[in-house]
């Protein structure tokens, strides 16, 4: 039997036009909603089935031309070109408030032979405004099915799914850009040459500057002057400029409007949100809300499952039975997962303050506020996002780079984001930050909360200062700029925000779980066994602690951070926490739990009492500094260092990463614990 | 509040993204903020009121006539 064949269709259009809500609404398996340009930065897929008709929807990242200028408009314009065969049709989509400049890539499309289904978004928007939009018009003038929809109430989806499932997908009939008259001749010669079927496919070739080198021959026939204004980029301004003219035709016949506009909310809220003064304070006081919530509001729910967990380890304790087993579950991995899933309340509510400034069309404002103040830095406004959603995660940061037009500038963005704090570090923060840390109020703040609030600052500031010196280093290739829309303002989805924010909580967990499960029982095997100690054994079995495979290897490297002022068991720790920075805690309640049998003692408790054989406590405040301040700096995780090697392609660039982010957390480890000890 | 009447003579260096985001000539255009420091400013333009943002460098491709 033959595999039935899924239908394929591309959601096309500019940033910011609510191409993701009608994506999330379209389909049953859903993705991230957006209001800032880029924020769909890889092209996503869902599902749904419509009349027994299974339908497969691409979201491509949002662009505003076939020409591309960035990353993620070049993964467009690459999927809408190339993988023609493999689709039905595009359904594209327009802004009612920004016809003129959707109209632009709609056209090319259009010239491109490429069937389309046109929805127009969000009119109610445009009917506040007073402007009319005569479709049927619309619809005659451009040639082509148009379905009216407003996403975020799910009207008109129904309609889309309707049209797709009768292919109203219409392809032009006739090409609507007019070569101009200079350049006519070539390019009929070019057309023919290549085998295009029409002239404007001739035209983007050139335009694109890919194509000059392979059609010499057919350059040789031009006289000079010609081959001089057949200059790429010249070729695509007069494309655009001609373009535009042609859309004000046609609106001119659609739109009709009141003279009078009501004042829009985004007017209202930018005369603060972008104030020079007030505009800082805002964000600013933004941020402190967030971190606020993170650590207080967290307190409660963080309370019960640390509650739950010990109840779970005691009980396990009591109902296993007796043996190394029983400690390694109850005091090992029930621990060490817990102490992960302690920390989903303040990821969960870091990521869904994250979410609605994106929604909302927020961040958009950040770019424009950051972008003269990070400039000295060798950064671009741009850079603003992923150094702030950096302090979720890493790897979705390093990906929303992508739509930063200067190569210098996004490799800066990659190689500094992740020295902000991610959620991943804030568990290890957590544990030696309450080691070392006293009770106490500074201006009704807790000592602890402020030293957390400091770990934050230092890593943003440490991003920004490594960036200033890298930028000397890094040849720059082509122009920096900054021309962004500033979309307007949206109210967030809030409840679709929480399921999105929901399911990257439960992945956080169930990613952390499995390999602080495997890691705990590697590290079990490990202290289990050790070298044999009577001739006629192959290992000894249960032998104590010290007398381990793990403390032979942790002893091992003890040599190399001694200077940092770590015993053996904390290089464990940290080695597997290149694997991903929150398994150290994993690590040392498994750890901590083979050493003596006290399952009624927490582990931060045994970290507390631990001491060196000459007394002195293993977690002295030197040591805790200088550990904190590795996890601060040292590149420890795997996945990002994925995702950096995939966005830079050059394994030089990531080896770089990790030498100068290790070497860095290296040394100011091991001064500040020179220093303090 | 202003008038775009064309581009700089060294437009080929101008980013493609001014004139695609509809920075035409025969815009009429305003500059509603501009961050501190000389920063990136804040223009309204065309009849759809479309915003973008852009940095004085990128405002110096344009040539503009001021309107009252």
């Amino acid at each position: 039997m033959q595999a039935n064949k899924k239908k394929q269709i591309l959601l096309v259009g500019n940033p910011n036009v609510g191409k993701s809500t009608v994506f999330n609404t379209l389909c049953n398996k859903k993705q991230k909603t957006g209001n800032y340009a880029g924020v769909t930065v890889a092209s996503y897929s869902g599902n749904y089935t419509y009349k027994n008709e299974d339908v497969e929807v691409v979201d491509l990242p949002g662009s505003y031309s076939v020409y591309p200028s960035s990353e993620d408009e070049a993964i467009f314009s690459k999927y809408l070109i190339d993988e023609q065969k493999n689709y039905a049709g595009v359904v594209y989509i327009l802004e009612a408030l920004s016809l003129k400049r959707g109209l632009l890539l709609f056209q090319q499309i259009q010239d491109l032979g490429i069937p389309m289904i046109l929805i127009v978004n969000q009119i109610d928007q445009a009917e506040r405004r007073g402007i009319n939009i005569d479709i049927q018009q619309f619809s005659k003038a451009l040639g082509i099915t148009i379905i009216q929809t407003n996403a975020k109430e799910q009207i008109g989806i129904d309609e889309v799914r309707e049209a797709v499932y009768n292919n109203q997908f219409i392809k032009a009939d006739k090409v609507s850009f007019e070569t101009p008259n200079e350049h006519r001749d070539f390019i009929r010669k070019l057309a023919s040459h290549k085998g295009f079927d029409n002239e404007y496919k001739a035209w983007m070739s050139l335009s694109l500057g890919t194509d000059l080198g392979r059609i010499e021959s057919v350059m040789d026939k031009l006289n000079e002057a010609d081959s001089k204004s057949l200059v790429p980029k010249r070729l695509q301004v007069q494309e655009t400029v001609r373009r535009y003219q042609n859309v004000d035709k046609i609106l001119d016949n659609v739109i009709s409007k009141k003279p009078q506009f009501k004042e829009l909310l985004t007017e209202k809220l930018d005369k603060v949100l972008v104030h020079k003064f007030w505009g800082y304070v805002v964000f600013l006081a933004i941020l402190l809300v967030i971190f606020q919530s993170v650590f207080f509001l967290a307190e409660y729910p963080m309370t019960w499952i640390e509650e739950t967990f010990s109840w779970l380890a005691a009980f396990t304790g009591e109902h296993l039975p007796e043996g190394p087993v029983n400690s390694l579950i109850s005091n090992g991995i029930i621990p060490g997962i817990g102490g992960i899933v302690v920390f989903a309340p303040q990821i969960g509510i870091l990521l869904y303050f994250l979410y609605l400034l994106e929604d909302s069309g927020y961040m958009a404002r950040v770019v424009f506020l950051m972008d003269r103040l990070l400039r000295p830095f060798g950064l671009n406004g741009k850079s603003i996002v992923p150094l702030v959603s950096g302090t979720a995660c890493a790897i979705p940061a390093v990906i929303s780079t992508r739509n930063i037009e200067n190569v210098k500038e996004r490799l800066l963005t990659i190689l500094v984001t992740p020295f902000m704090t991610c959620s991943a570090r804030l568990p290890v923060y957590s544990i030696i930050i309450g080691l070392i840390i006293s009770e106490g109020t500074f201006l009704g703040i807790k000592y602890k909360a402020l030293v957390l609030m400091g770990m934050y600052l230092l890593g943003f500031l440490v991003a920004l200062f490594s960036a200033a010196i890298l930028k000397g280093f890094i040849k720059n290739k082509g122009k920096t700029y900054l021309v962004m829309d500033l979309p307007t303002y949206k109210k967030p989805l809030f409840g679709y925000d929480l399921k999105m924010v929901l399911g990257k909580v439960w992945d956080f967990i169930t990613g952390a779980g499995k390999i602080i499960f495997i890691v705990s029982i590697i590290i079990w095997f490990l202290s289990y066994f050790g070298p044999k100690q009577q001739p006629n054994e192959l290992v000894a079995t249960n032998v104590e602690l010290d007398h381990s495979y793990l403390a032979k290897m942790g002893k091992g490297i003890e040599p190399v951070i001694a200077p940092l002022g770590y015993d053996w068991k904390m290089g464990v720790g940290i080695l597997t926490s290149f694997v991903a920075r929150e398994v150290f805690v994993g690590t040392m309640s498994t750890l901590y739990s083979l050493e003596d049998d006290a399952p009624e003692v927490k582990v931060i408790d045994k970290m507390r009492r631990d001491v060196k054989p000459n007394g002195e406590k293993v977690f002295s405040f030197a040591t805790g500094v200088s550990v904190l301040l590795f996890y601060a700096f040292a590149m420890q995780c795997v996945s990002t260092l994925a995702v950096v090697y995939r966005e830079t392609k050059s394994w030089k660039w990531t080896g770089f990463q990790v030498a100068m982010m290790t070497g860095l957390a290296y040394f100011v480890s091991m001064i500040a614990y020179q220093i303090l000890k | 509040m202003g008038k775009i009447l064309g581009y700089d003579n060294d437009h080929l260096k101008m980013p493609n993204k001014i004139i695609e985001m509809g920075l035409l000539p025969e815009t009429i255009f305003r500059i509603l903020y501009q961050a501190p420091f000389n920063g990136p400013m804040y223009v309204e333009f065309g009849v759809e009121k479309s915003r973008i943002a852009l940095r004085e460098e990128e405002g110096d491709y344009i040539i503009v006539e001021e309107l009252n």
